[in-house]
């Protein structure tokens, strides 16, 4: 192996390295972040859309039906989420790594 | 005069004899006529003795008039049925069934009932191109008018769910860093598609309401009908709508003055009183008494019909400037 190749692939190392470090502590971190918050924004709209699903009556329930087959699979995500949350911390918790 | 006419009042005034005879009326005048009822307990059919349905039926023995009965319970199953069919197209079997409980619970909440109606509502008005005037024949006080005022609340409440709508997509979008492909985009997203389309519509029904459409309130000459059209009234002007005139129906006739018997003497006293409310709504009310017709002992039909239609004093001319 020549020197010039040795170079090569040492820079690629460190690159792949960097790359990876500063997906783990910046990237990543604040990605999943952005898209818990737009999850929980989609989870306010989901809601003022079918508060009926939760025994609220909602005066628009008939007209948002038909959002219904562009949503199914959000609507059941949304609907278990809903059941299973414990409490607002706890989801907010969740976007922080300590 | 406006080409959308409304006739409300309270249950069992006489609001189908009035708008039907106003229908007889503006036909007769020449002017193509679509007399709709929404009422759930259908009483056009027994007026004319004609069966009529969903859909605009020409008056037999009237020319130029047209009947239709809207029947909500249907717009709510075809409703719930479209939804269903595209969703088939969309779904996997799987996921559907668990989806059908939201649809079905949707379609069964009390506004349901009122959302199909003021669907139909707006969907005779749009397609309303073949005639001059259109009549609408409304269900009891409460539940029209509430109706009516729909568009402005509906309209803000569409507004807001699109503006979450968009919050959360875009925050979707942003969450994709790099190439990867965001969860969801604005560009074409078709929820938000479909909330701008029932939007517009809503924007349809507010603008023709306040501009094409005229109010006229059926009432007897009794303290709970007045009651009734203070509050009617009051929630119309809420919703930015005002009453074009009064209608009081079913006024006791007066007997002649030679009579004496037990039962004219009863008359006498009934008119009186009658007199005395009609003075008290004069009095009270600022929009105008249009007309004001005898209580009938027989079945309003045929000719009795065509003689009330002569007694509404409401300007049947398209172009008229309006009362309102």
């Amino acid at each position: 192996m020549t020197l010039h190749e040795r170079i090569e692939a040492f820079r690629e190392l460190l690159e792949e390295w960097l790359h990876g470090l500063y997906h783990g502590m910046i990237e990543h971190p604040s990605f999943e972040k952005i898209e818990k918050e737009a999850e929980d924004a989609a989870d306010v709209f989901m809601f003022a859309c079918f508060a009926d699903a939760f025994g609220i009556p909602s005066p628009v329930s008939y007209y948002t039906a038909e959002l219904l087959p562009y949503l199914t699979d959000e609507f059941v995500a949304w609907e278990r989420r809903m059941w299973d949350r414990q409490s607002l911390i706890e989801r907010k918790g969740q976007q922080y790594h300590f | 005069m406006r080409k959308f006419v409304f006739f409300g009042g309270k249950g069992g005034v006489g609001k189908t004899t009035v708008s039907s005879a106003y229908g007889l009326r503006c036909a007769r005048d020449g002017l193509n006529t679509l007399l709709v009822s929404t009422d759930p307990a259908h009483s056009t059919s027994d007026v004319f003795d004609q069966r009529f349905g969903d859909e605009p039926e020409a008056v037999a023995g009237h020319d130029n008039l047209f009947a239709m009965e809207i029947d909500p319970d249907a717009e709510i199953k075809r409703h719930m049925a479209e939804i269903r069919s595209a969703m088939s197209d969309q779904v996997s079997p799987a996921i559907v069934n668990e989806i059908d409980r939201q649809i079905e619970l949707a379609h069964r909440t009390p506004g349901a009932y009122e959302a199909a109606l003021f669907d139909r509502f707006i969907d005779v008005m749009r397609n309303s191109e073949d005639y001059d005037r259109v009549i609408f024949d409304t269900s009891p006080t409460g539940g029209t008018l509430r109706l009516l005022a729909l568009p402005e609340f509906l309209e803000s409440w569409i507004d807001r769910l699109m503006a979450k709508r968009r919050e959360s997509v875009d925050l979707f979008e942003k969450a994709a860093i790099g190439d990867a492909e965001a969860r969801e985009k604005l560009a074409n997203d078709p929820i938000i598609e479909r909330l701008t389309d029932r939007k517009e519509t809503f924007e349809f029904a507010g603008r023709v309401l306040r501009e094409e459409a005229a109010f006229y309130l059926v009432l007897n000459p009794d303290d709970l009908s007045i009651e009734e059209s203070h509050r009617a009234i009051a929630d119309l002007s809420e919703a930015g709508l005002g009453v074009g005139g009064l209608i009081v129906n079913k006024v006791a006739p007066e007997p002649d003055p030679d009579e004496t018997g037990i039962g004219a003497t009863y008359l006498r006293e009934r008119h009186q009183t009658d007199r005395r409310r009609l003075d008290r709504i004069r009095e009270e009310f600022d929009e105008p008494v249009v007309a004001v017709l005898q209580q009938r002992v027989s079945e309003i039909k045929g000719d009795l019909l065509a003689e009330i239609a002569e007694e509404i004093a409401i300007e049947t001319a398209p172009d008229a400037p309006t009362t309102d």
